[in-house]
């Protein structure tokens, strides 16, 4: 069995287009963790996740690769400071947001075992895409899996 | 004989031998009860022979072997770098599907394969390489991975004292001593490959009725691609090529007058140049300092007191005394003590660490040349102690750094290998695999 | 001079000072041009100084002086296990809340704390420490950080002169030349205030402007609670502690007949016992390794390369004749080469990296203490050469290392430093402080 037989083909995705609140919205209306951004072309740009607006509410020293920040609690912070920094990014293009810190890619030819180590890693979302055009195709997450396991029972 | 420690150095007045002593026997005893790391001991044991004045840091730095530790280093981080490149795994797997996946016969293969793998890289290393693998072997074929791992545990120890570079008793000995790659290969290698032929024979009575699988699980072991096992075949090429240049250099160092601590140093910087040269500077940076914080420099660190330890020994002169006590106890006569030191280091390195039990004995039997007619008739002595201290290892489960390591990911992947158990099967293999050498060495030395 | 390396030994029987200085050529072009990792380049040009037969393997061992690495390694595990408590993030945010959080206040208090934290632990790890509290503080004050970011790189640099252990170039010359720790704060560290104070006023005028900020935001920080920085009070107090008794070891090192080695690296064993002694034997080795782990291999593996380079060249002859050209071109005249060195090492050192070149500039005025009547003539060069390199090192962004770290933060965050911005406004202040040495120099020593 492979990732071909288990992916998700029609998850919600958004474009480049789509701004930093407009894809909140969605995440917080669908209730998902991460949303697969395409270009007009249907090629995977990159996985917007929840995880980009702790890292706009975080201050930058915290998020530094090597500044090794892991104790904040002799900062003070309120609700209404962070919901402002949230509304201020809102306009902001989601480009913005698409470092190269999205899980990597799979292909549909992908055996199921090297998925499920994937998940176990990175525990999140995959994008499965294409392996030489990187045409997005679907996404795999655990419950794909997890459907799957109980339907046999 | 160094004279940088004069008695009037020490601190108090004290005696050298006397403060070497304590502070020595007081490491031993710390790293023999494992209270506290080794590397830390070995440190502050050096540190204080400094600071009690029995040594200066000047000839606490000449005490120290470099060659040892610069051979150490170079093969660490040319390991470190090829075991990436899945090379092991797929020879593991490979020669798992050479004999069918029969389970008797897989057992021989990983085997064989780990004293093979030992004797070209470091004991711990090829179990961390070829025990994961062994985990997923023996899973699909649904049979207990204990007798793996425990026979993996065996063999790599008996692989390591085939070569120099095998283990570091002998890294220790050959740089000491100053005898060669080849040195080891025709006077080791041989003995080896008879106690890995005579090891063999009580495993395969010992567990070939528990060893059975069902033909639908070996043929999903045959199923297993191992052409998917190598992850990186650039960085494969490369590494392989590098560790037969460095082999090929050993083998020739005699010749090219080059000593081995130059060809391993110089072998990892041309395979870290390799690995590196296409990447940019921060990439570059990262995956260099990557390299280096995966060597294992506990046991680096651990070397380097201990060299300092023995030196503050020996420059005192407890070493010599100790000598002429040993001679005394053998009579003087050079074969006894041979015998003496091939079973007293076998049994000994069973239940303590052999790195410094080796490092203690250089020094000692290096002192018996005058006694026995020079460096010449030293020769079988070198050859029972790295018998003996290597092969001795396999006595306990705490005798070498191998067993501790697949001890703890056995106990980690649920097949707890306990220590009493261990020493039923393995002290009893220990024993045969002296006693061929005892034969061996009376046979060809004595 | 040393004996151990003959023409004859070198490969095709070429001379063995070309072949050195044709290894140590390629070397430094290749380490400044940033093709390649330096510890890479160092290390292979290591192996060819012995493969091309300059240096036995021996010979390079001797060559290497393991009192400046086990200095800088003993210094980088302490500061490593040091820097995990919080104890610098609490100085920081103590400091600047002792200002009432005025930016201005908070620019020079924040130049100050990491000149002096420089002084004593190495100028990379001080502003890996200062760097990120110093981000948090400019975002809440909503000032631009870059002001911060480039004083605090300036005086790292400044305060590591003052003292033996804060910049490498310092312990390589106190190593070679057996200067103590109170010989550096006694000669140096007068000509290093004066220096701070004379950069603070320019710092003052040039971006008193720009730093306003709301009293707001001044609130918040004010609001900082530096005593929760502490992240664990234990580990604290034993690294304070091995911390004062290494710093005192320093200062009696003389009078205990101590090197800077033996108290690093024992004080470096003492705080991982400390770290360690309660944990079990498991947690221990995960501890200590990584401990080791995080010391910065790259950059000792690149001194022992360059040591043995550098000792490739001296044994060839090639250092004595460079000496000897130097002194043709001062005249023979010692002030005159005392100046000659302080203006060449900073503006070599403000291009290149300033540690080959001490490391080869040391063997070089050591050979010219015939000429100048003795080894304690030499003093003021030393002085010059110290002063030169490490303030130089502050001329530009690729001067020093703690630069080069701070560039590469600054970028990730968002604020990136201009090669050209930062040389217009640093070049000036570096040139003024090497201007203030020359003049406390000439009054001190000429």
């Amino acid at each position: 069995m492979t990732v071909k037989d288990l992916l998700n083909p029609h998850p919600v995705t958004i474009t480049l287009e789509e701004t930093f609140g407009g894809a909140l919205k969605i995440l917080l209306e669908r209730h998902i963790r991460a949303l697969p951004v395409l270009d007009s072309a249907g090629i995977y740009r990159g996985m917007f996740y929840l995880y980009d607006l702790w890292e706009l509410l975080l201050p930058k020293a915290a998020t530094l690769e090597g500044a090794n920040v892991t104790d904040l609690s002799f900062m003070p912070g309120s609700l209404e400071e962070l919901r402002e920094k949230t509304l201020a990014a809102g306009p902001r293009s989601v480009i913005e947001f698409l470092k190269d810190k999205e899980a990597p890619a799979i292909h549909p030819e992908t055996s199921v075992k090297e998925a499920i180590l994937m998940l176990y890693h990175h525990d999140g979302v995959l994008p499965v895409v294409e392996k030489k055009t990187r045409r997005f195709l679907g996404i795999l997450t655990p419950w794909e899996i997890l459907n799957r396991l109980h339907d046999k029972e | 004989m160094h004279s940088e420690s004069a008695a009037a150095h020490v601190i108090f007045g004290w005696s050298a031998a006397w403060v070497s002593s304590l502070i020595f026997v007081a490491v031993y005893v710390m790293v023999i009860t494992e209270k506290l790391n080794r590397a830390i001991l070995a440190l502050l044991g050096a540190g204080l022979m400094i600071l009690a004045g029995v040594l200066t840091q000047e000839a606490a730095i000449r005490g120290v072997d470099f060659n040892t530790i610069g051979l150490l280093l170079g093969m660490m981080v040319i390991v470190g770098i090829t075991g990436k490149c899945g090379v092991f795994q797929y020879v593991a797997i490979w020669s798992a599907k050479k004999v069918k996946a029969r389970p008797i016969g897989v057992l021989f293969m990983l085997s064989i394969v780990t004293a093979f793998l030992s004797a070209l890289l470091d004991n711990v290393t090829t179990v961390l390489l070829i025990v994961p693998v062994t985990l997923l072997i023996t899973e699909e074929l649904k049979v207990k991975p204990y007798p793996y791992l425990l026979s993996e545990i065996l063999f790599s120890n008996i692989g390591g004292t085939a070569t120099l570079i095998g283990d570091p008793p002998n890294i220790m000995i050959g740089s000491a001593v100053g005898l060669t790659f080849n040195d080891f290969v025709f006077n080791l290698t041989p003995v080896i490959l008879i106690v890995m032929g005579a090891t063999l024979i009580p495993i395969y009575f010992l567990w070939r009725r528990d060893l059975t699988a069902t033909e639908a699980a070996m043929n999903r072991v045959m199923k297993f691609n191992e052409r998917e096992a190598i992850t990186d075949p650039r960085l494969l090429k490369q590494s392989l090529a590098v560790l037969a240049a460095v082999i090929t250099g050993f083998i020739l160092a005699h010749a090219l007058n080059i000593q081995p601590a130059t060809i391993a140093m110089f072998g990892a910087a041309a395979l870290l140049l390799l690995d590196n040269f296409h990447r940019d500077a921060e990439e570059q940076a990262k995956s260099v300092h990557h390299a280096f914080s995966e060597v294992e420099w506990v046991t680096l660190m651990f070397f380097l007191g201990l060299f300092i330890l023995v030196h503050g020994l020996e420059s005192s002169g407890v070493i010599a005394k100790m000598a002429r006590e040993l001679l005394a106890a053998t009579g003087g006569d050079r074969n006894v003590t041979v015998i003496a030191v091939l079973w007293g280091s076998a049994i000994l390195s069973a239940f303590i660490d052999n790195i410094p039990f080796v490092a203690t004995m250089i020094p000692l039997i290096k002192s018996m040349a005058p006694a026995f007619g020079g460096d010449e008739a030293l020769l079988p002595l070198w050859w029972a102690l790295s018998l003996g201290a290597c092969l001795g290892g396999n006595g306990t489960l705490i005798g070498a750094s191998a067993n501790l390591v697949v001890a703890g990911m056995a106990e980690r992947a649920g097949q707890p290998i306990r220590f009493l158990a261990y020493l039923k099967s393995s002290f009893l293999l220990m024993i045969l695999s002296i006693l061929l050498s005892h034969l061996y060495l009376w046979v060809r030395f004595l | 001079m040393h004996s151990e390396s003959t023409a004859a030994q070198v490969i095709f029987g070429w001379s063995a000072a070309w072949v050195a200085s044709a290894i140590f050529v390629a070397v430094y072009v290749m380490v400044v041009t940033e093709k390649l990792n330096r510890a890479i380049v160092a290390l292979l040009g290591a192996g060819l100084m012995i493969l091309g037969g300059v240096l036995t393997q021996e010979a390079a061992i001797r060559g290497i002086d393991f009192n400046t690495i086990g200095l800088l390694l003993g210094m980088m595990v302490i500061v490593g296990i040091t820097g995990k408590c919080g104890v610098f993030q609490f100085v920081a945010i103590w400091s600047a809340k002792k200002v009432n959080a005025h930016p201005m206040g908070v620019l020079v208090m924040l130049s100050i704390v990491t000149a002096v934290i420089s002084a004593f632990l190495d100028n990379v790890t001080t502003v890996l420490l200062i760097v990120p509290v110093t981000l948090l503080i400019t975002e809440e004050l909503k000032v631009k950080p870059y002001p911060f970011l480039i004083s605090e790189v300036v005086f790292s640099n400044i305060g590591g002169t003052a003292t033996l252990i804060g910049d490498p170039p310092n312990i390589m010359i106190g190593s070679a030349v057996g200067l103590t720790f109170n010989d550096f704060v006694i000669n140096l560290t007068p000509a290093i205030l004066v220096v701070m104070a004379a950069t603070l006023v320019p710092v003052y005028l040039l971006w008193r402007k720009e730093l306003v900020t709301t009293d707001a935001a001044r609130e918040k920080v004010m609001r900082f609670n530096d005593r929760e920085a502490i992240t664990d009070a234990r580990l604290l107090k034993q690294a304070v502690g091995v911390l004062a008794c290494v710093i005192s070891a320093f200062v009696f090192a003389r009078f205990l007949h101590l090197e800077p080695a033996t108290i690093a690296m024992f004080g470096a064993a003492a705080l991982l016992l400390l770290d360690n002694f309660q944990r079990d034997a498991e947690h221990q080795s995960k501890n200590v390794h990584h401990a080791f782990a995080e010391v910065e291999w790259v950059t000792l593996i690149f001194f022992l390369g360059l040591f043995i380079l550098v000792h490739g060249l001296e044994t060839s002859g090639v250092i004595a004749r460079m000496a000897h050209a130097l002194l043709a071109a001062t005249g023979g005249d010692r002030n005159v080469t005392v100046i000659a060195i302080l203006w060449g090492s900073a503006f070599l050192s403000a291009f290149i990296d300033n540690i080959p070149f001490v490391a080869t500039m040391i063997p070089l005025i050591k050979s010219m203490a015939p000429t100048f009547g003795g080894a304690h003539a030499l003093l003021p060069l030393w002085w010059a050469l110290s002063l030169g390199a490490c303030l130089g090192g502050n001329g530009t962004l690729i001067g020093a290392s703690a630069n080069l770290v701070v560039a590469g933060m600054a970028e990730r965050a968002g604020q990136p430093i201009r090669f050209m911005a930062y040389l217009k406004s640093c070049f000036l202040l570096m040139v003024l402080s090497v201007a203030v040495c020359h003049v406390y120099l000439w009054l001190r020593y000429l």
